[in-house]
Formats: structure tokens, sequence, C-alpha cells
């Protein structure tokens, strides 16, 4: 691979490596397992690189490789060194907007998501990022109908586990 | 508000709270090894090819196969070894375009089929090897009961005896039963492997596949 390629990839993993934290976030508890789902999508992304043509958005070329790794890729490392959970140390959110039942409120709903399997994840993580069905059954590989179906059994599954 | 919609007003903030890799840092993980599931299945596939090769490459040079040259049945070994590399060769390809056709750019489910596929190859890989150890087995056995002088000796002697049905049943059940247990602890093996190594894959895929239905 050339210095050119290298360069020009760094340099839109840089710009968007949002997305890689973002998937990482859902999909891990906490931040030594973050920094190792991190490492495998920058590499996956890196090895996929030389196939991605830009007619796709880079954004959303990076979604589909980024869930791949973290449903199907991804072998959970044995390391487990304990850090503080997510659920602990994250949620603060700014002072003028702070208001203690919703803070309440997402916490569990952020403890809720992590309960759903790694599909439904997938789909939570899709639609919280705005995605439209079309391309949340394209990233997936199922049919629009029954993407939309399976959001709404999952947004039913969300309220279950927070009203039991 | 619908609780979906209150997360996802916090996720869109949640940008911020991460923390920013510099370019030395994501460089750096670039030269990094990956330890995708993928890369697993083809060490693992690359080591059965290894263990089954050095497996027959090693029973050559044994003191029965020189046993075996006396029997003058070279037609039957030179066949069952041409079949065996045929069939070699062709897993070889097979598995090579498995591994070609797994881009982490597909689809999440064609992802999956992918790699499910390359684990169907090893299965049958893994069953011809098997049913191949049952052939030749029995083959040479067969082969023993004709040509081998020692064999013949014991054969003449049974039925001299009027054993010789009795002798035939234990020599095939126990050749059965060492073999059954051989193929089992193999099998279980495999199992233990792939089990362990797929087991998230397939219930992910399992989840995909019943949304289809």
């Amino acid at each position: 691979m050339n210095k050119e390629l290298e360069h020009s990839f760094v340099e839109l993993l840089e710009k968007h490596q949002n997305i890689v934290h973002k998937v990482c976030r859902l999909y891990t508890n906490n931040q030594d397992a973050h920094n190792d789902l991190f490492q495998e999508i920058t590499i996956q992304l890196w090895k996929a690189y030389p196939k991605f043509r830009g007619d796709a958005k880079f954004s959303t070329w990076m979604y589909r490789v980024g869930l791949n790794t973290a449903i199907t890729l991804y072998r959970k490392s044995k390391r487990r060194i304990s850090t503080q959970d997510y659920e602990d140390v994250q949620f603060k959110i700014k002072a003028e907007e702070y208001d203690d039942t919703e803070e309440q409120q997402l916490k569990l709903l952020y403890k809720a998501v992590h309960q759903l399997n790694d599909i439904e994840k997938a789909l939570v993580f899709l639609y919280l990022e705005d995605k439209n069905y079309k391309e949340i059954s394209e990233t997936l590989g199922i049919s629009e109908v029954n993407a939309r179906v399976k959001m709404n059994r999952v947004k039913t599954k969300l309220k279950t586990i927070l009203n039991p | 508000m619908d609780e979906l919609e209150l997360l996802k007003k916090d996720w869109q903030k949640q940008g911020d709270k991460f923390p920013k890799l510099s370019h030395s840092e994501l460089y750096g993980m670039l030269l990094k090894k990956s330890s995708s599931i993928v890369k697993w299945i083809f060490i693992i596939s690359l080591l059965e090819f290894v263990f089954w090769t050095i497996l027959s490459i090693s029973l050559k040079g044994t003191e029965s196969m020189a046993r075996f040259d006396a029997y003058g049945a070279d037609a039957i070994f030179i066949g069952l070894s041409v079949v065996s590399y045929i069939i070699l060769g062709y897993f070889f390809y097979r598995f090579y375009m498995n591994y070609k056709n797994i881009s982490a750019t597909d689809d999440v489910r064609s992802l999956m089929k992918n790699i499910l596929r390359t684990r169907k190859t090893v299965k049958q890989y893994v069953g011809f090897n098997l049913i191949f150890l049952f052939i030749s087995t029995f083959t040479i056995l067969g082969i023993q009961f004709n040509k081998d002088e020692q064999m013949l000796s014991v054969i003449e002697q049974a039925s001299a005896n009027g054993e010789l049905f009795k002798f035939y049943a234990t020599t095939i059940l126990a050749t059965l039963l060492v073999l059954g247990i051989a193929i089992g602890l193999i099998l279980l093996l495999y199992y233990l492997i792939y089990g362990i190594l797929l087991k998230r894959l397939n219930k992910n895929y399992n989840e995909l596949k019943k949304l289809e239905v």
C-alpha cells in the first residue's frame, strides 16, 4: 500500500472517527473493550479501503464496515481488565440542560439498549444516526418492510425492559 | 416523548464526549494485527490442511507401509492417492474462492452468509477426510486379509479351528471400534473449536434469518 493511500485514509478516518466511536459505544461496556473494537474496525476499514469507490459516501461506507466488524468479524478479547463501566461515567449533561428525571431516564435507556441483541442494536444504532429504512435495510441485508417491522418490535422490547 | 426520540437527542450530542484520536494514533492502528473471526477460521483451516497432509506423508515412511509394498497392490494405493490429491486440490480452490469473497463492505447478512459458506467447506473437507480414512482403513484391511503372510497364517489357523467367522468378525469389529473412537474424537474437537468460534455469528445470523420468515 502506498503512502498516499495511507495518508488519505487516515485523514478521512480522523474526520469521521466519531462513527467508529459510536459503534464501539453501543457494542461494548467499558473503555478497554471500546479500544479493542475501535482498533479492529480501523484495521477492517483499512483492509477494505482499496475497494472503496468515491461513489458512496465515506461515512456511509464506514457504517457498514463498522457494524460488520462489531456484529460479525470481531472476536472479543479474552483480556478483561476491569475498568469502570460506561453506565457510571457517562451521561454528563451540561449544567444548563440539567434535568434529573431526564438524566435518569437516559441512563435507563442506555442500559436497556445494551440488553438488546447485536442485530437489534444495529437497528437502534442506524435509527439514532437518523438513517432511513432504505439505508437500514441495505446495510443489514434485509428487506425494508422487515426492517420496519423489526424496528417496531425493538421499540416495544425497549418499553418492556423499561417498564417491566 | 417517545423513548427512542429522547435517546436520539442525547445520541447526537455524544460526539463531543469521545476522545479525538490524532493522525499518528490512527496511523499506528493500521500497523496492528487483526484478530477477526475470518482470520481465525483461515488459520484453523490451514492447520487442518497441514495436519492431514503431514499425517498422510508420515504414514508413507513407516514400517507398515513398507509391508504394504510387499502386497503388490500398488494400483490400489496409487489410485487412492490420486483421488485424495484431486479432492485436496478442489478443496484448496474452494477455500481460496471463499476467502476471496469475504468482504467487510458487503451488507451484514451477505457477509455472514459468506463466512458460514467457508465453514461449510471446512465441514465438507473434514467429512471427506473422515470418509477417506474409513475407506482406506477397510481397503487396507481387505488387502491384508488376502495378501499379508502373517495374516494368512492366522486365517489358516482360525479356519483349521473352525473359528473363521469369529476371527473375521472380531477383526472387523475391533477396527470399527478404533476407527469410531478416532472419528468421534476428531469430530468432538471440531465441534468445540468451531462451536466456540462461531457461536455469536450463528446466533446473529439466525436472528437475521428469522426476520425473513
